[in-house]
């Protein structure tokens, strides 16, 4: 254990801590590369399942073969899935830093940053989550609308499946904005701060 | 730790320039990433975050400004992004003038602490938003303030008022033990 009583003053106690770690070597920083790569193809692979699972979900609801109102409901899935991920992914899903980070200043840096994670916040929503929310309630439409028709209200099997996918709507769009505020207000913070 | 040293040339290469640097700048780097990471697994994955950061941008380097504050602020960047990625902390971090006007007592990572002087120092800076951490590590690594305003984009005044905090709460937490902060 060392001695880390302050002796004299907090800036001699803060400059003179143990050091903890080893020193960096080329080799690590280019093995550290191959992971941040490896990092960023699997967050990709991430977003892509939820657009994956839209996509499924549409296809089922199409090979069902109901009416063409619907179908046309489930093409547009796929095509908003699609474009969703190519616009996701064109330049800003990345777990690196932009290549200029250290040409801005501290202030300037933490705004471009929260600004930035606000925008995947919505983009994320619209582009991801939202077919996959019209493939979900395309698909499960056709099974309410049954069960209400031929007055048998809905079966044992739906309810669940119904509360777990309304449950997951209501908490997945109140994280969403919750987290969106909390950046708001972050942003808004900052701007007083240089005020 | 001055900020006069000699520049590099462009012409050097990338991986002497971090070398220099590394060798340079590693404990203050390794200091820098106590001031955002508590734990230590997590902490050693920021250093070396940072360090690969600091390789990649020297393919950039154009001695627009010093190497000191190129370097420090590609450090307190990527511990800025580290810590924004974390919802859950971002939400309960304060500012100095939070941290200031809040009674010792109310605080409740000064009350349980029974760590050293160090542990309380780091708590105490790992509590505050992004921006105050990067100011009170660069006063805490001895910096002026245009050096300071230079890492942080702050203003002179901004930096200065800052720092009059910074001091207020470092002497009201520390001075308790019988310890002195200057």
């Amino acid at each position: 254990m060392h001695d880390d009583s302050f002796g004299n003053d907090p800036k001699t106690l803060w400059q003179n801590q143990p050091a903890e770690v080893s020193k960096m070597t080329l080799k690590l920083i280019r093995m550290k590369a191959r992971e941040l790569h490896a990092k960023t193809r699997r967050e990709l692979f991430g977003s892509i399942a939820v657009a994956l699972a839209a996509i499924v979900f549409s296809g089922l609801g199409l090979a069902r073969g109901e009416d063409l109102a619907m179908q046309l409901v489930f093409v547009i899935a796929i095509v908003w899935a699609l474009t969703g991920q190519y616009f996701l992914h064109s330049g800003m899903w990345s777990s690196t830093l932009p290549p200029d980070a250290a040409l801005s200043a501290g202030i300037e840096f933490c705004r471009h940053e929260l600004e930035r994670r606000r925008r995947i916040f919505r983009r994320v929503l619209w582009l991801s989550a939202g077919p996959l929310l019209l493939a979900i309630g395309a698909f499960t439409m056709p099974i309410v609308a049954a069960g209400i028709r031929l007055d048998r209200g809905l079966s044992g099997k739906t309810i669940p499946f119904l509360a777990l996918l309304g449950l997951w709507l209501v908490a997945l769009l109140y994280f969403r904005s919750q987290g969106r505020r909390e950046l708001e207000r972050e942003i808004i913070e900052l701007n007083d701060v240089e005020k | 730790m001055g900020g006069n040293e000699s520049i590099p040339t462009r012409e050097a290469g990338q991986d002497d320039l971090y070398n220099e640097v590394s060798d340079q700048y590693g404990s203050a780097l390794e200091r820098l990433a106590r001031a955002y990471e508590a734990n230590s697994e997590r902490r050693r994955d920021l250093i070396q975050e940072i360090h690969f950061q600091l390789w990649r941008s020297f393919q950039r380097y154009d001695a627009r400004c010093s190497l000191r504050t190129w370097v420090y602020r590609v450090g307190h960047n990527v511990a800025t992004s580290h810590v924004l990625r974390e919802r859950r902390i971002l939400s309960r971090l304060v500012s100095l003038e939070d941290l200031e006007q809040l009674p010792d007592a109310a605080n409740p990572l000064q009350a349980e602490d029974r760590g050293g002087d160090l542990e309380r120092l780091s708590r105490l800076i790992q509590q505050l938003k992004p921006i105050d951490r990067q100011v009170i590590v660069s006063y805490l690594e001895d910096m002026d303030a245009a050096a300071i305003g230079e890492i942080t984009g702050l203003s002179p005044a901004n930096v200065a008022t800052r720092i009059h905090r910074i001091k207020n709460i470092l002497a009201r937490r520390f001075q308790q033990g019988g310890h002195h902060a200057r």
